[in-house]
């Protein structure tokens, strides 16, 4: 009797202060964490939209929650001013989802640069969204306004070939964040303020 | 990705033992002989499927639910230890005869990285139950199979001369090499 | 007669190096050593576990009831487990990526189990440390040689934290990589033919 007892303590309290200290640790290496998984796995997109940017977009971030979903947008300087974002949105591809990292100018309402983060397509045909510049080259410059799809859908972005699956699901991401930056323009353009001297 | 590729990913290109390295242990340990491999390779089918799907139910109803992620892999040890206990118990009492063939075998389960890995790369690869499911069958069809052909060639270079420093586990390992690379042409087939 | 600490850390070294003497604890050894720094990586996590754990089961070893040991045993390895997941992800990022379902299944390493088993629960805290840290020396030591093999010989150069550097086709301009090496079927030949290297030194 004396024995299972003390076996269920030690087990208790052994378990209860693993769980406390490792708590501990996660809470002090949260943040850290965070941002090194933006440093590696969305920091290159982040460059190659903001590129000749004079802050660290990855470090000049705010976050602004939709319904349940919260977004990070990431904020790049240039000449002192704080005049673009990025933020990312996901399209369904041939083989699950794809992110699509989506840069706009503020002041003018234009798309400055499209990039691929995560994606599992097939390598050589749909990997080459992310690979190859030759389907994001095709978004900058368009406005805001317009609706985003690939020639086959009636739109102005010509697809990869044999990856058309791949190019309508970085045309919806795009579709789908220009719609979200127009329905919150108001609120980014005040976010955006506190960057940029 | 369709349950067919997935299946054949599973057994050959992804082989559990020959092309991710994981339950290598028990894969030198217990090749030895036909009967041992064959009950081995049972033994983690069983505890697979079991293990594969309860440690997805709780990982994505129970840590995800609570912001619990970072308890990932103290509760899947725990889980998996505690489940291989309970086979065990259950097996003794209720199906005599498969705990006669397979018994000896499950205590070295807990601690074979095959387990833990699959349960692990259930949850990295982001797949639904079902999904999980069979990758959690096909994984352990794959180390069964492997582990069943291994132990056919061991027991033939058991009749071999092999040089001193190359015996016993180091001859093993190159022979492993020699299936790994057999499987190794399955590789890009998915 | 009863060994020195010197000698209790000396062991792993050689006498019983994982995982060539103790043949325990393949799985990373097949699976990590694509690069001598994945490999020293991998061996630097599994020596902070090992020492840890050592220390820890030691400490505790009057205290933990010899029907659980085995669980309490794994619940400490877990947490060190977890504790370095969330350090290297926290500070080394992309070794973490690179080592992958790796870094988890350090808690299901028998070397790991085994010396918490064989020798923290039966031996002095100090001892326990020693032993655990020259274990882990070791280990590391046999991963960083099997990384550097393959890796000299699947790509032809050796690169250590991106600036230490060695590459084999200034020695021998004419080395064109053996890229089998890097794959699956060379960890298993490549670690059986050091086995035989060290079996056949050892005699």
């Amino acid at each position: 009797m004396n024995d299972m007892v003390k076996m269920v303590v030690v087990l208790t309290v052994l378990s209860s202060v693993a769980g406390g200290v490792l708590a501990a640790v996660n809470k002090g290496t949260a943040s850290q964490i965070e941002a090194q998984q933006l440093t590696f796995v969305k920091g290159p997109a982040i460059m190659s939209i903001l590129e000749g940017s004079t802050n660290n977009p990855i470090e000049d971030r705010f976050k602004i929650a939709d319904g349940d979903a919260e977004t990070s947008f990431f904020v790049g300087v240039f000449d002192g001013k704080a005049t673009t974002i990025a933020f990312e949105e996901f399209g369904k591809g041939f083989g699950g989802d794809i992110g699509v990292m989506v840069g706009v100018n503020v002041n003018e309402d234009k798309l400055v640069g499209v990039a691929v983060t995560v994606h599992t397509e097939t390598p050589g045909l749909g990997a080459n969204a992310k690979d190859k510049p030759d389907l994001v080259s095709q978004f900058k410059g368009l406005s805001v306004k317009e609706s985003v799809s690939v020639t086959k859908d009636g739109g102005q972005i010509n697809a990869i070939s044999g990856a058309t699956i791949t190019s309508r699901a970085v045309c919806v991401a795009v579709d789908k964040a220009l719609k979200s930056y127009q329905k919150i323009k108001p609120q980014l353009q005040q976010e955006i303020q506190q960057f940029g001297k | 990705m369709g349950y067919f590729e997935l299946i054949i990913a599973c057994i050959f290109v992804n082989n559990i033992l020959l092309a991710q390295f994981l339950g290598n242990c028990p894969f030198l340990g217990t090749s030895k002989k036909m009967e041992t491999a064959v009950g081995m390779g049972m033994a983690v089918i069983f505890v697979l499927v079991l293990a594969g799907t309860i440690t997805w139910v709780i990982y994505t109803f129970i840590l995800v639910k609570f912001g619990l992620v970072y308890l990932r892999t103290i509760a899947f040890i725990v889980v998996i230890a505690s489940l291989v206990q309970f086979v065990e118990m259950f097996l003794k009492k209720s199906i005599p005869a498969l705990y006669a063939g397979l018994g000896i075998f499950l205590p070295l389960i807990t601690t074979n990285c095959a387990v833990m890995g699959v349960c692990v790369l259930n949850i990295d690869k982001e797949f639904t139950f079902l999904q999980a499911l069979v990758a959690s069958f096909f994984y352990a069809v794959g180390f069964a199979l492997a582990l069943i052909l291994f132990a056919g060639l061991r027991e033939r270079i058991l009749l071999a001369r092999v040089p001193k420093p190359l015996q016993d586990t180091s001859i093993a390992l190159i022979t492993a090499g020699m299936i790994s690379l057999a499987f190794f042409a399955f590789q890009g087939m998915v | 007669m009863p060994k020195t600490l010197v000698q209790e850390f000396t062991k792993g070294l050689w006498e019983e190096l994982p995982p060539f003497r103790l043949v325990l604890g393949l799985c990373p050894v097949l699976g990590v050593t694509t690069s001598m720094e994945n490999g020293l990586g991998m061996g630097i996590a599994t020596t902070f576990v090992l020492f840890g754990s050592n220390f820890l089961v030691s400490l505790l070893r009057s205290i933990i009831p010899q029907k659980v040991r085995i669980a309490c045993f794994i619940i400490i390895i877990a947490s060190f487990v977890t504790i370095v997941e969330l350090l290297m992800q926290a500070y080394t990022y992309p070794l973490y990526l690179k080592l992958g379902v790796f870094i988890p299944l350090i808690v299901v390493n028998c070397i790991v189990l085994g010396r918490a088993e064989a020798f923290a629960y039966k031996n002095k805290v100090l001892y326990s440390m020693a032993d655990g840290l020259g274990i882990g020396i070791g280990y590391t030591l046999a991963l960083g040689a099997l990384g550097a093999v393959r890796e000299l010989l699947g790509n032809g150069s050796v690169t250590v934290w991106g600036d230490l550097s060695y590459n084999l086709s200034s020695a021998f301009p004419s080395f064109q990589p053996f890229s089998f090496m890097v794959q699956a079927p060379g960890a298993f030949i490549c670690l059986g033919l050091m086995l035989c290297f060290i079996n056949a030194i050892g005699d």
